[in-house]
C-alpha cells in the first residue's frame, strides 16, 4: 500500500536539508562496521556496537534518535537475533527498522520471520545498492509510521475514510470474486446529543458506536471507517440480512445512552457482481441511507434496489432541469387561504405561498420531493427567493387591485435562514412593492430551530427587528424543549398536519392539540392549524380554542387569479 | 602495501576499492586492520584442539572480514576453510590452515 504523491516523504530532502538520520550499525568486526560507516557516512549520522548487549543498550537510549539499525548476525556470546527479539518485546523498540547483515541464507529468512524488514549479503553490494536499501527501508517505515498516525481516527480508532478506501480498493483487488456490501451507518440527529447533553457524552456516545460497527466488521470479514461525524462506512461480505448488524450496534449504543433513544439509518448496496467501482457502491448505500427519513421513529435499514436507482436518475434530471423551470414558468406560486376563526363565522385573513412545478416531462411534481432535494444540493435559494420575490408582487397586485393587504407567509428553508443577505433581500423586496415589512410573514420549520438551537435565535430576533413575523412550522414534528419554546421569538405557531389528521373526540391527538393550545396560550402566541380537510376537524379545533385555520376544508391552494376572486367575494360578505 | 602490489597477489582491487568509496589509502588501512586480526591464530588453536566447531565460528567470521577486503586467493582458502568446517569434516585441516597463513603472510610483507 503506498500514500499518495502529496503525503510521500521526500527523504533525500530530509537528509540534505532539515536533518541527518542516525543509523546504528552492529557488528564484531572492526573492518566491517568501519567499511559500513564509511559507505553510509556522507548522508547519515552512524553509532557503532560490537555486541548484542551494547547494541540492545543503546538501541534503548536512543530510540528516538535512531531511523534504522544494521545488525550483523553473527556475534561471538548473543547473536543479532538477540537483538532483533528484544527490540520485538518492546513496544518503543519494534518499529524501529532492522537490516541484517549475513552470509547465511536460512538466517536471512529467520530474521525477517523475527521483525527485520530487509537483509544485506556477506561480502558488501556495491555501495549504491546498500545506500538504497537503507534508504528505503528507512523511508518505508517513516510511510508505515504516517499511515499510523493519519490512518486513524482519534476518536474511535477506527481507520479514517481515505485510508479505509485504500484498503478496501486492495481487498477488491485480492478477492476478486468475493461478493461483498457496502454500508452506511448513520446516527440520526446526532447533534441533538451534543446539543442535549455535551461534546463529551456525545463523544462517547460516537466511541461506543464505533465499537459496534467493529465489532460487526470482524464477524464478517470486514473493515470499517468513521466517514464524518456521524457516520460510519462498513465494507463486509455480503449478509443475508442485517439484524445481527443492527442489533450489535444498538445493543453497544445502548450500553452507554442508558434510556435515550438511539434511532440509526442503515444504508446497504449488495454489489453481488462487481457492477460499479468502490466510490459508486458506497455513494448508493448512502442514497440508501438518506432514503430513510431523519424523522423515522425507529433504527432503519434500506437496500439499494432499482427503484433508487430510477429515483436517482429522476433526482439529476430535476436538479438539472430547475434552472430552466424558473425561466419558462414551469414553476408558480399558489395561495392556500388561511381563515380566523375565533369570530362568529370564518373570515379570510391571509395565506401561505406554496410552489408548483409542472414538469414538461414528469407532470406536477410534489413539492415535498423537490424541496429537500434543493436543499440538500443548494438549490433552494433560488427556489425560496422566487416564491418570495413573487408573493411580495402579488400582495401588491390584490392590494392594486382589491384595495385590502392579504398578509402572506413564505416558506423559509433552515439553509437560507443562515444567509448573510436574508435581511437585505427581504427588506428589498418590500420596498420594491411599497410593502411593509409586517406583510410578510416567515414560516420556519420546528426542525430548524431544534437542528441549530443556538445560532438561530440570534438570526429569527434580528428578522423580527425589522418587523417581520416569524411563524414556527410544522410544530409538533420535532423535538422542541418547554424550555426552549418559552424563549423562543415568534409570532405563531403552525401545528404540524399530522397532529390534525386523526384528531376525534376526546382521542390522544386531540388532547395533544389541546395541550398545545394550552400552551400556545401561556406564549401568547396565536396557533395555526395546516392541514384540515373536514368539518369534524374544523369543529373540533374551533371549540378547542384554534384561531386560525388553513386546508381543504375551507380551500385548496389557489392561483393568484382564484385568490383574487375570493379577496372579492370577502371584501364583498363583509 | 600498493595498490598495485594488491593487485599482483591476486585482489580483486576495483571491487574493494569500490567497497571503500574509492579511497585507497582506506582500504590499505582496512587490510592491514584485517590482517592482524587475531582470530588467524585462534584458527590455529581451535584446529589444534580439534574444536571444530569453534573453529567452524572462527572461520565464519573471518570470512565475513576477508570477504569485504576483496583478497581472493585469501578469502578462496578461507570459504574452503569454512565450507569443511560447516560439515564437521574431521580431515587434517592443517594444510590448508597453513596455506591461508602463508597467504595473510604475503598480503602482510607486501611492499
Amino acid at each position: 500500500m503506498t500514500m499518495d504523491s502529496s503525503n510521500k516523504l521526500d527523504i533525500g530532502a530530509k537528509q540534505g536539508r532539515d536533518f541527518r538520520r542516525t543509523i546504528l550499525i552492529v557488528d564484531d568486526e572492526p573492518v566491517n562496521l568501519r567499511i559500513l560507516g564509511n559507505i553510509l557516512g556522507d548522508d547519515y549520522d552512524t553509532d557503532f556496537a560490537t555486541s548484542a548487549d551494547e547494541a540492545i543498550s543503546i538501541i534503548q537510549t536512543e530510540k528516538d534518535a535512531i531511523s534504522l539499525v544494521l545488525l550483523d548476525l553473527h556475534m561471538p556470546g548473543k547473536s543479532g537475533l538477540a537483538v532483533l527479539d528484544a527490540m520485538r518485546a518492546d513496544k518503543d523498540l519494534h518499529n524501529i527498522p532492522v537490516v541484517v547483515v549475513t552470509t547465511d541464507k536460512e538466517a536471512e529468512v529467520e530474521s525477517l520471520h523475527r521483525g527485520a524488514v530487509d537483509f544485506l549479503g556477506k561480502p558488501y553490494d556495491k555501495p549504491e545498492v546498500i545506500k538504497a536499501r537503507v534508504g528505503r527501508a528507512i523511508e518505508l517505515f517513516i510511510d508505515k509510521a504516517i499511515i499510523g498516525a493519519t490512518g486513524i481516527d482519534r476518536l474511535t480508532g477506527l481507520m479514517t475514510r481515505d485510508f479505509f478506501f485504500q484498503y478496501c480498493q486492495e481487498y477488491d483487488k485480492y478477492h476478486p470474486e468475493q461478493q461483498v456490501d457496502a454500508v452506511v451507518v448513520n446516527f440520526i440527529k446526532f447533534h441533538l446529543i451534543n446539543d442535549l447533553y455535551g461534546r463529551v457524552f456525545g463523544d462517547t456516545v460516537l466511541k461506543s458506536m464505533a465499537e459496534g460497527v467493529r465489532t460487526v466488521a470482524r464477524a464478517y470479514g470486514g473493515v470499517a471507517c468513521r466517514h464524518n461525524a456521524d457516520s460510519f462506512y462498513l465494507y463486509i461480505e455480503h449478509q443475508k440480512d442485517y439484524e445481527y448488524l443492527k442489533k450489535t450496534i444498538l445493543d453497544k449504543l445502548s450500553e452507554v445512552m442508558n434510556n435515550i433513544n438511539a434511532k440509526l439509518r442503515i444504508g446497504v448496496y449488495p454489489d453481488l457482481y462487481r457492477s460499479c467501482n468502490l466510490h459508486q457502491r458506497f455513494d448508493r448505500a448512502l442514497q440508501a441511507c438518506n432514503n430513510i427519513s431523519r424523522n423515522a421513529h425507529n433504527t432503519e435499514v434500506a437496500i439499494y434496489n432499482n427503484e433508487m436507482h430510477e429515483k436517482e436518475l429522476y433526482e439529476e434530471r430535476l436538479l438539472r432541469d430547475v434552472d430552466e423551470a424558473l425561466l419558462n414558468n414551469q414553476i408558480s406560486v399558489v395561495f392556500q387561504p388561511k381563515y380566523d376563526i375565533s369570530g362568529q363565522r370564518p373570515v379570510l385573513c391571509s395565506a401561505e405561498a406554496l410552489i408548483r412545478w409542472k414538469h414538461p416531462k414528469f407532470g406536477f411534481v410534489s413539492p415535498d420531493f423537490f424541496i429537500p432535494l434543493f436543499e440538500e444540493n443548494g438549490h433552494i435559494k433560488e427556489i425560496d427567493r422566487y416564491v418570495w420575490r413573487e408573493s411580495a408582487r402579488q400582495i401588491r397586485r390584490w392590494r392594486d387591485i382589491y384595495g385590502v393587504t392579504v398578509h402572506v407567509s413564505v416558506n423559509v428553508s433552515s439553509a437560507e435562514i443562515f444567509a448573510p443577505d436574508l435581511l437585505d433581500f427581504l427588506n428589498g423586496i418590500v420596498k420594491e412593492n411599497g410593502l411593509e415589512n409586517s406583510d410578510l410573514s416567515l414560516e420556519i420549520t420546528e426542525s430548524s430551530y431544534t437542528d441549530s438551537v443556538s445560532g438561530i435565535v440570534e438570526v429569527v430576533k434580528e428578522i423580527r427587528s425589522h418587523g417581520f413575523k416569524v411563524a414556527m412550522d410544522d410544530f409538533g414534528k420535532g423535538y422542541s424543549s418547554l424550555n426552549m419554546l418559552t424563549n423562543l421569538p415568534i409570532d405563531s405557531l403552525k401545528l404540524d398536519m399530522a397532529f390534525i389528521k386523526d384528531i376525534s373526540p376526546d382521542n390522544k391527538e386531540m388532547h395533544m392539540v389541546e395541550f398545545v393550545l394550552r400552551m400556545a396560550e401561556f406564549l401568547k402566541v396565536p396557533v395555526i392549524a395546516e392541514g384540515v380537510d373536514t368539518y369534524e376537524q374544523f369543529a373540533l379545533l374551533k371549540g378547542a380554542g384554534c384561531s386560525v385555520i388553513q386546508g381543504y376544508y375551507f380551500s385548496k391552494p389557489l392561483t393568484a387569479g382564484e385568490f383574487g376572486k375570493l379577496i372579492e367575494r370577502s371584501c364583498h360578505d363583509n | 602495501m600498493t595498490i598495485d602490489s594488491l593487485r599482483e597477489f591476486g585482489a580483486n582491487v576495483d571491487e574493494g576499492l569500490e567497497r571503500c568509496m574509492g579511497m585507497e589509502d582506506f582500504y590499505i588501512e582496512m587490510i592491514e586492520l584485517g590482517m592482524s586480526d587475531e582470530r588467524f591464530e585462534l584458527l590455529g588453536r581451535n584446529l589444534e584442539a580439534k574444536d571444530l566447531e569453534e573453529a567452524f565460528e572462527t572461520v565464519h567470521a573471518l570470512k565475513g572480514v576477508i570477504g569485504n577486503l576483496a583478497l581472493g586467493p585469501l578469502y578462496d582458502t578461507i570459504c574452503e576453510l569454512t565450507e569443511h568446517l560447516r560439515g564437521q569434516y574431521e580431515i587434517d585441516y592443517k594444510p590448508l590452515y597453513d596455506k591461508l597463513i602463508e597467504q595473510r603472510n604475503q598480503v602482510k610483507e607486501l611492499k
